[in-house]
């Protein structure tokens, strides 16, 4: 028997029987592993959104659907100053409308949250004891939000909290007031305290990027003339610049569904006269609180999916 | 460009000693190569000229000016790390690029200079790739390439050629040196490959455990090397080493035989008085009537393999344990007093279990005392 002979039988084996076998069990079980979770994903992803969709056409008493409107739905939620505010905008005083302050969130509280914790991952990365440390960070993102937004209460206190004590021992007593209930500064007050929480999150996916960075790169770099910061410029930043992608997006998505931290500070009102409502609240006390507005619930929610679900499959898609 | 000297240098990381107290001089221009076992501290001593590790003691200077404690920019030199530490989010040109950019050189002298040394190097070709588009042999080119690039005055290799297959690393052998020659640039590099440390140096150091054993040319360290280790770790397959007793000016091998020591020293005598202390202590050796244990050692290609006692001249008696051919020789394996003794011979003329005498000639032995210095 030849090689060839031999390597031919090989291959008409393989053809034969093994692989074969081997694909309709490997079918079986993905099938096994698919159908529950395909099944749940349907029931509790695919069928929402779908009803969504079709109900935000339609006017509502209070749970039953009524009639076609047509565009009725979307037009009232998205003229709501509740949602949109320009003349507030324009003047730059609070409320602004619920997704103006979700885009508030996103353009502060994302970029801050992501560089703070690269730069507590930079940091961490050759400090002694690095992991208790870490460890205490990312605490903060494990803690429940609803949690969190009962601390920041404690911490803004106007007579016990944390901050105003801080300000009156450094002198800064003009500072001081009862920080989640005036509307010009809470929702920074609520951003500021929000920010530790995603920080932890973004420091870990940071700490291991850079633990994943071969130092002969960095070493390399040092030779080659780099100072500190050129080698973080030119080689760690482009090489952690995934994780960037993943934190900043998982940051947008966080913030723009963002509910309890507000909903702890503010009630299902979003602070004094909605001063720092945001899309989720705006939701909830459509849907749950009377006057029900079912058509606006759903329109909103719909708004938040939109923004929110291309990020997702961004991240889903990244390799 | 530049001599580097390293003085007394030490290098602990914690418990461990990486590096005892290193003495090692290179001169300007000069192609050195730090030649060990896995461990033994070659990569610290690369690193500490590099300015990657500080020395926890003794000094390193480049010409007269101390180094040790400036940053490795600060040093002028270009090191090729073993992985070759190429930035993958780069392309081939923007790598070599790189250290001019850093060092502030303007686009068109970049492009220019890149262009010369990619041409040097062949690989005009690949400079729009990424690095893991390249294969091992290009990828250590374009290291190479971003070593010369800006003509630095010290050029550091740490087993550069380690990941390429044996072809390759041929060919890279040869290359390498061409360039060094070309170049002039003194050159440190690390290896432990035997072959490649003969075939490229000037001059070779041999480390051990964190000490520099020997530092001599590729052929001294095979004619004389300093110390029983040396003497076992140079040459494939190594010297053989026979424990024997001094006894009366000879070396009693017990059962296989008894060596004349001042054959041996005789032999020995225009060498040993290039070094003072040899000379002092082969003399009291010859000289002492004391016993003490000494290693004799000759090299597998020095042995001559024999079915009949010779008439005269030392004889070491054994038994053929396994036969090998080679190709280029055959590489017999004799049990001597249970010790395996390589002989390399040209023809079979002997098989297994058979009984035969070895010979040397007294030229070719080294003796080594109880601490493993060479006395003669
Ligand atoms: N950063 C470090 N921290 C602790 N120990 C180290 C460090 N670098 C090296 N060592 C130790 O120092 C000794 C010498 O290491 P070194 O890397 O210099 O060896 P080497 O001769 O280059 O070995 P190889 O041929 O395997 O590369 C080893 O025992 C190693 O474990
Ligand atoms: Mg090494």
């Amino acid at each position: 028997m030849s090689l060839q002979d031999h390597i031919d039988g090989i291959t008409v084996d393989r053809d034969e029987g093994g692989l074969l076998d081997i694909d309709r069990e490997k079918a079986v079980a993905l099938a096994v592993f698919l159908v529950p979770g395909l099944t749940l994903f349907g029931i509790f992803s695919v069928a929402p959104i779908v009803y969504s969709v079709f109900g935000s056409f339609f006017s509502w008493d209070t749970f039953t659907l009524e009639s076609f409107v047509g565009l009725d739905n979307w037009i009232r939620s998205l003229t709501d100053q509740l949602i949109i505010h320009w003349p507030n905008m324009q003047e730059l005083r609070y409320p602004m409308g619920a997704l103006t302050h979700n885009l508030l969130w996103v353009v502060i509280h994302v970029p801050a949250s992501t560089f703070l914790g690269l730069g507590l991952a930079l940091l961490f990365a050759d400090l002694k004891g690095r992991r208790f440390l870490r460890s205490m960070i990312f605490v903060g993102f494990t803690v429940p939000p609803i949690v969190i937004g009962l601390v920041l209460m404690f911490i803004y206190d106007p007579r016990a909290g944390l901050f105003n004590e801080v300000l009156r021992v450094l002198g800064q007593e003009q500072w001081v007031r009862n920080w989640t209930q005036s509307p010009q500064v809470a929702i920074y007050a609520l951003i500021a305290g929000g920010i530790w929480v995603h920080t932890g999150f973004s420091m870990l996916l940071y700490s291991s990027a850079l633990s994943a960075i071969d130092p002969s790169l960095l070493e390399s770099a040092k030779v080659d003339g780099a100072g500190a910061w050129r080698r973080f410029r030119d080689i760690i930043w482009p090489l952690v610049r995934p994780v960037t992608a993943v934190v900043v997006i998982m940051g947008i998505i966080w913030v723009m569904r963002m509910f309890d931290i507000v909903y702890a500070a503010g009630g299902a009102a979003g602070g004094p006269n909605h001063a720092y409502s945001v899309l989720g609240i705006e939701v909830y006390r459509a849907a749950f609180r009377p006057p029900i507005d079912y058509g606006m619930a759903m329109v909103v929610a719909l708004v938040q999916l939109f923004i929110v679900a291309p990020l997702a499959l961004y991240i889903a898609r990244m390799n | 460009m530049v001599a580097i000297t390293l003085e007394n240098v030490s290098k602990y990381f914690g418990e461990t000693v990486a590096n005892y107290q290193v003495n090692l001089q290179v001169t300007d221009g000069e192609f050195l190569v730090i030649l060990g076992p896995s461990g033994c501290g070659k990569t610290t001593a690369l690193r500490l000229i590099a300015g990657l590790e500080q020395p926890s003691e003794g000094a390193i200077y480049f010409d007269d000016d101390r180094v040790d404690g400036r940053s490795p920019s600060a040093r002028n030199i270009a090191m090729v790390f073993q992985n070759y530490a190429l930035y993958p989010h780069m392309t081939v040109a923007e790598n070599i690029g790189y250290p001019l950019k850093v060092r502030g050189f303007s686009p068109d002298e970049r492009d220019e200079k890149v262009e010369d040394v990619t041409s040097l190097l062949h690989i005009e070709d690949q400079v729009e790739k990424k690095p893991g588009a390249l294969s091992g042999g290009q990828r250590q080119r374009v290291a190479l390439a971003r070593a010369i690039v800006r003509e630095p005055t010290v050029f550091l290799l740490d087993e550069p050629l380690s990941n390429l297959d044996a072809k390759l690393r041929q060919e890279m052998r040869s290359e390498l040196k061409r360039l060094q020659n070309e170049l002039e640039i003194t050159t440190v590099y690390v290896t432990h490959n035997q072959e490649e440390a003969m075939s490229m140096s000037d001059r070779v150091a041999v480390m051990n455990q964190g000490t520099v054993q020997q530092v001599a040319p590729p052929q001294e360290l095979y004619d004389r090397p300093r110390t029983a280790w040396v003497a076992q770790f140079i040459g494939s397959p190594p010297m053989n080493l026979f424990q024997g007793t001094r006894r009366n000016g000879s070396i009693d091998l017990g059962e296989a035989g008894t060596v004349d020591l001042s054959g041996v020293l005789e032999a020995k005598e225009a060498v040993v008085e290039t070094s003072e202390r040899d000379d002092v202590q082969s003399t009291a050796l010859l000289a002492s009537d004391t016993q003490g244990t000494v290693s004799l050692g000759i090299r597998p290609e020095n042995l001559t393999l024999a079915s009949t006692p010779p008439p005269s001249g030392n004889v070491i008696e054994g038994r053929v344990d396994t036969v090998e051919p080679m190709g280029e020789y055959i590489l017999v394996n004799v049990s001597v007093n249970d010790q395996i003794v390589n002989a390399k011979v040209s023809d079979r003329t002997v098989s297994r279990g058979d009984r035969v005498y070895l010979t040397f000639d007294t030229n070719d032995a080294y003796v080594y005392d109880t601490n493993g210095d060479l006395v003669a």
